[in-house]
């Protein structure tokens, strides 16, 4: 399987005050996680969101007036840019930041996709614990995380997932064979929301569509991720050899709260990539892929159908049947684990289409719109009862006694993948044949001999010059565990990177 | 049309994940709800306790 994770900003709020400082709440929060052996310093140097997939690179983003000013602002508070980001290498290689004042828990790299439902889970509980420990201060349970997209008033934040792909497949390509997929993926990764918003401008309360995110897409492709929010983002940051590889930086998704959702979404979006990359996507070009995407989201019965370009409509389950199809077809036997996201994607269109009350547990807008239907039966209220607005949000809370997914989760009515030992583990390890490990592994063994981190490298303290062990191209897992194993087992860093460098040398 | 096939793709096959189907196991996933509806005794109860003002008060500034 490919690399690929996760990125997930929360929302966060105070329930003691009336007006809450996102920016210190954000700062808290990450470093009320902090203890002395987990504090280093992320490394910029490398990361341009100027960069566009597409060949050239922007002069500027739609957000940077809007961050300059945030940034005057910010100048005037006591703090360091190094304090406001609150950059965390947490021992299982994931990266727990502020970012655009939200709290940001990045996985490390995964390969499996229950390494990765693993990590997800993990980041929940790395900020409710947080959560918990920055209440414990405050004197009371003040702090409330949210993992979702929207406050309901215009304002979105994101879950993004991200795939290694090969730079030698055309962007082109990759944009033809994507969009389409993309536009009706919400039908199984749609976290469900109620009421219609619009980019910091308005909201219609009451309704409910399948997706938190749909109302805030408004291009078909950009570099942009704050505004002009595009269905597939160009930014061209492949944390990797840039000869070799892209990363594939998809910023539509919602986050979701469902385990079997998060593996669905991963899952048959790789499977799409593995697609493209033979050949063999589907051809579906849509009239208008923005449109469709709002479109889609805003019909529950998946009755609406979308133009092509030839013409012709077709609905999201088509679309996503033509998908599965050709991946059936194509990729059947490739591997265990895709096999597994075949049969499951082909169940899951046939229920959708003939009996979705099965899939209550393990869809998130199927089983919030379950709830908040059940909820509205026994209360007697309408869609137009604000009442519901607010229970969407408490679905998505990660507190394990207000959430109402967790509750749910709780009460054995949501499919687990992960069992709690998959998620110990995760909180202190991260998979052992990815560079997330490893980078995990160097937090562990090597805490305060690390100068600065990146996704793609680790530069260690000792000597006059810096050393870095480069992980650029580090993907094959037996390199990995061979790596792994010297830094386990070596007296220091340049202990072992001298003889990974030196293996490396010798082509062994 | 040649066939390009990630490199890490050569390790062999990977451990299934669990499946869904099997809801004994730990984290093999719980039964199909059966009910209808939520417990009424407990998530109901959740719900209700959830201030209907809450979405109203909650604002956050754009983000990625």
């Amino acid at each position: 399987m490919r690399l690929f994770g996760l990125e997930t900003e929360y929302g966060i709020t105070r329930d003691d005050l009336e007006e809450v400082d996102p920016v210190v709440e954000s700062m808290e929060l990450v470093r009320a996680h902090l203890t002395a052996s987990f504090e280093r310093r992320w490394d910029y140097a490398g990361e341009d969101p100027h960069e566009d997939a597409r060949g050239f690179r922007v002069s500027g983003l739609a957000q940077d007036k809007e961050e300059d000013e945030f940034a005057k602002l910010d100048a005037h508070r006591p703090f360091s840019f190094h304090e406001m980001k609150s950059d965390l290498v947490l021992p299982n290689g994931a990266r727990f930041y502020n970012d655009h004042t939200h709290p940001e828990y990045s996985t490390p790299e995964c390969r499996r996709l229950k390494d990765l439902l693993a990590q997800d889970r993990a980041g929940e509980r790395i900020i409710q614990r947080a959560a918990d420990r920055r209440n414990q201060s405050l004197g009371g349970e003040y702090v409330q995380l949210y993992k979702n997209n929207t406050d309901f008033h215009g304002h979105s934040y994101g879950c993004h997932d991200n795939y290694l792909a090969l730079r030698s497949i055309p962007f082109p390509q990759l944009t033809a064979g994507l969009l389409p997929f993309l536009v009706s993926r919400q039908v199984i990764a749609g976290s469900g929301k109620v009421g219609i918003e619009a980019q910091e401008s308005g909201v219609v309360p009451g309704g409910f569509q399948l997706s938190q995110r749909a109302d805030f897409m408004e291009t078909d492709l950009s570099v942009d991720t704050m505004h002009n929010r595009p269905i597939l983002n160009t930014r061209d940051e492949p944390h990797a050899d840039p000869k070799t590889y892209r990363r594939l930086h998809l910023i539509i998704g919602d986050a979701n709260m469902c385990e079997y959702a998060t593996a669905l979404k991963v899952g048959t979006t790789q499977l799409v990539l593995d697609l493209i990359e033979r050949g063999a996507a589907p051809s579906l070009e849509l009239e208008q892929p923005v449109t469709a995407v709002k479109q889609l989201s805003r019909d529950i019965d998946l009755k609406a159908a979308v133009r092509r370009q030839n013409g012709q409509t077709i609905t999201a389950l088509d679309i996503q049947e033509q998908y599965y199809r050709a991946a059936e077809h194509t990729l059947a036997g490739l591997d265990e684990e895709s096999d597994w996201i075949l049969k499951e994607w082909g169940e899951t269109l046939r229920l959708l289409a003939q009996d979705r009350h099965a899939l209550v547990g393990k869809l998130d807008w199927i089983t919030k719109l379950w709830l908040l239907e059940t909820f509205m039966r026994e209360e007697r209220i309408g869609w137009d009862d604000p009442w519901l607005a607010s229970l969407d949000l408490a679905y998505h809370n990660v507190h394990p006694a207000r959430g109402l997914y967790l509750g749910l989760e709780a009460e054995g009515k949501a499919w687990r993948m992960t069992t709690e030992a998959d998620v110990e583990r995760a909180l202190s390890a991260g998979p052992s044949d990815t560079r997330g490990g490893l980078r995990g592994l160097c937090i562990r063994r090597f805490p305060t001999q690390i100068r600065a981190m990146q996704w793609e490298r680790i530069q260690f303290t000792g000597g006059l010059m810096p050393r870095t062990l480069e992980m650029g191209d580090l993907f094959e897992p037996a390199d990995v565990r061979a790596c792994a194993e010297l830094f386990e087992t070596a007296d220091s860093p340049l202990d072992a990177l001298k003889a990974w460098n030196g293996r490396k040398d010798t082509g062994s | 049309m040649k066939h390009i096939v990630m490199p890490e793709r050569r390790e062999g096959p990977v451990d299934p994940m669990p499946k869904p189907s099997g809801p004994t196991e730990e984290g093999g996933g719980p039964k199909r709800p059966d009910t209808g509806s939520p417990d009424k005794d407990s998530l109901l109860k959740r719900m209700r306790k959830v201030d209907p003002k809450q979405a109203e008060r909650y604002r956050q500034r754009t983000g990625e």
